[in-house]
């Protein structure tokens, strides 16, 4: 167990390195310098030429990749071009914010996904699982941005209008002004986490239901039924443990994609995450913001495959490594 | 001895009556066919190959078949309608912006015998956008881009994913690993910014861009889902005895293992349209799909909070419900083929 952890872990090392390579070239092979978007169009063409210089952006890439190789081994993911910042500090300041986000509505999904297959499943063909199929199809076709969309008319125009012009859910940010309060906190989320939500439940609830489904027509099923075993103690003893194991690891599988999934919602409702960061920062090409992201994105992908592959062998103890 | 030799004569004789009895029975059948006709019944296995009885098994699915007729509608429209009606998505009606939709008003239509009628008639019958521009032809035309990015990024996804997938999952070892830790980097992309990042360095998308830049990031399910298949069935018993009778590796993947392997592929593949799909009206949003003024279901979604203030909720409808309605259909097309192939899942 442990030599395969650090087998895994240096072959996530590697990885990282490979990632770091191919980004770096990406950014760098984009044509045009990344002070003409945005900066001021009066500024001496001799001024950018002199910071791109400073910066040596007038090198090739593969020339320049040893100096961010360096700075990241020591550490440092370089500078902001726009925010003039360093770049962790950026992402210690958004990344929190993402987590509170993300993590919400993780957990506002699972806890209705799951009960919600486990019922359809042991309910198969029944109203309640006909209704779950509906909105769960409903669900997987309905694309974040359009569902962003049509919260954001529900919450904020018809709310109002019913509301007599009283209450409307905000449209914007984490915080009204200068308020910090966890209220203020909350009523700010409800948009965007049930969007994501919404989303989610949808996928997880089916892969439940599927996942319960295949478990509950398994032989040691049948051998406890007929053991004369009561339904309840079948389904969420016997059954549950098998049929969850799917479930953590996509989960583990998909924290990282969530990540980027969340670019959308967090630009339409400008939450300020680090999804919203690194999409304005490739817009304006702010390459060490990019690359500080995508390292981020990177490595948890790393660690939570890692993570996944030994939650199998945490729940299911004949898998051995 | 000798007589059992000779038969050949008595067969004869015993044949010519037998073809009389024959076409006496068969007689008698197309007599009764209509009879024949209501007690027939769907041979159960064995007796249809595996993909009729796949396909009558999908025809028995109603959601399905339905879902794949709407389908099959939309195509149609958004293949043949843009040809015929040319120009009409980015010709501007000047007098016309943000016309409402579904405005009737009573026409004369001069019919070919000299009789005229009066028919209820709009001239944009989704109304017309900010530019004044026909709301209906964009919207089909519009179509027609996610269906081809939709289909053609998905055989994208099938050419890398598949020969991938089938590549590890057969040799395994040190090629299953170097390529699987290879899809490890394709997943740990941020997609998104990936597309921003290489639209930037093209200069503009164009609709074999996008396609290819979808194809080449997001192949990796279908990868390893036939990694998985022919990791399996690598060891299966038919395939050890193909190898043991010496079939080469080449025979072995396409003759045994890849038409055995097919089934979860073709449901997740047709999974994936509409997530492909999805994926373009996203960035189209986000304004990284096809440039104007090619309308794509996604492009006509961008700057939705303008048409909102101006309370033209119409233009952010019609696309939107076309969006969730193509990607139902898929998904439920693709829910009946797995239950067409698979029928233990039921």
């Amino acid at each position: 167990m442990t030599s395969y952890i650090a087998r895994r872990l240096l072959i996530g090392v590697f990885l990282l390195l490979f990632m770091s390579v191919i980004f770096f070239a990406l950014t760098r092979l984009t044509p045009g310098p990344p002070f003409t978007v945005g900066e001021n169009p009066r500024a001496h063409q001799e001024l950018i030429d002199k910071r791109i210089h400073a910066l040596g952006l007038d090198k090739p890439w593969y020339e320049q990749y040893p100096a961010y190789l360096n700075a990241l081994l020591h550490g440092s993911l370089g500078d902001s071009y726009q925010y003039k910042k360093p770049v962790s500090t950026l992402l210690v300041e958004r990344v929190p914010n993402s987590v509170i986000l993300l993590g919400t509505s993780l957990l506002v999904s699972l806890g209705i996904a799951i009960p919600l297959g486990i019922f359809a499943a042991t309910r198969q063909y029944s109203k309640v699982d006909m209704a779950t199929s509906v909105v769960s199809y409903v669900g997987i076709s309905v694309p974040s941005f359009v569902l962003g969309i049509f919260l954001l008319i529900f919450g904020a125009v018809y709310i109002r209008k019913w509301t007599g012009g009283a209450f409307a859910f905000p449209l914007f940010g984490m915080h009204r002004g200068d308020d910090q309060s966890f209220l203020d906190l909350v009523v700010h989320m409800v948009l965007p986490v049930t969007s994501l939500a919404i989303l989610s439940i949808a996928g997880f609830s089916r892969f439940m239901r599927s996942s319960m489904l295949e478990v509950l027509h398994q032989d040691y099923i049948r051998t406890a039924r007929a053991k004369g075993l009561s339904g309840r103690v079948v389904n969420y003893k016997h059954a549950l443990r098998n049929a969850i194991l799917p479930i953590i690891t996509l989960v583990a599988l998909q924290i990282p994609q969530l990540v980027s999934g969340a670019i959308i919602t967090e630009g339409i409702f400008s939450w300020p995450g680090m999804g919203l960061l690194a999409f304005q920062a490739t817009v304006d090409r702010d390459y060490p913001v990019i690359l500080g992201v995508v390292m981020l994105v990177a490595v948890l992908t790393v660690f939570f495959n890692l993570l996944a592959d030994l939650s199998y062998a945490v729940v299911d103890p004949r898998i051995r490594y | 001895m000798a007589e059992k030799e000779t038969p050949a004569p008595r067969s004869l004789l015993a044949g010519d009556s037998f073809t009389k009895a024959v076409a006496a029975e068969q007689e008698l059948r197309l007599a009764h066919a209509d009879q024949d006709l209501v007690t027939t019944e769907i041979p159960e296995g064995g007796e249809l190959g595996f993909w009729k009885l796949a396909l009558l098994r999908f025809l028995r699915h109603r959601v399905a078949t339905v879902s794949l007729a709407i389908l099959a509608t939309i195509a149609v429209l958004a293949i043949f309608v843009p040809i015929l009606q040319g120009n009409l998505y980015r010709d501007q009606d000047y007098r016309n912006p943000y016309g409402a939709p579904f405005l009737f008003h009573s026409r004369q239509l001069a019919l070919p015998a000299g009789i005229t009628i009066t028919v209820p008639w709009a001239d944009h019958l989704l109304g017309t956008d900010d530019l004044g521009r026909d709301e209906l032809a964009r919207l089909i035309r519009g179509g027609r881009v996610s269906l081809e990015v939709g289909l053609l990024a998905m055989l994208g996804y099938i050419i890398i994913g598949g020969s991938l997938g089938a590549i590890a999952g057969y040799y395994g070892g040190f090629l299953d690993n170097l390529l699987m830790r290879f899809t490890d980097v394709i997943i740990a992309m941020p997609f998104i910014l990936v597309v921003v990042a290489v639209t930037a360095a093209l200069g503009g998308v164009t609709l074999q861009t996008l396609i290819m830049v979808i194809a080449f990031t997001g192949w990796y399910e279908i990868g390893r889902l036939m990694r998985a298949q022919f990791l399996f069935l690598r060891e299966s018993e038919f395939v050890q005895a193909a190898r043991a009778l010496g079939a080469s590796d080449f025979r072995i993947i396409f003759r045994h293992i890849l038409p055995n392997s097919l089934a979860p592929i073709i449901v997740s593949a047709t999974l994936g349209v509409s997530g492909i799909i999805l994926l373009e009206a996203a960035l189209g949003f986000l304004g990284y799909s096809i440039p104007y003024p090619e309308p794509s279901w996604g492009n006509m979604l961008q700057g939705f909070e303008d048409k909102l203030l101006r309370d033209q909720t119409y233009l952010v409808f019609f696309p939107s419900i076309a969006l969730v309605v193509t990607a139902l259909c898929i998904n439920l097309v693709g829910d009946g083929i797995r239950d067409a192939l698979d029928p233990r899942q039921r």
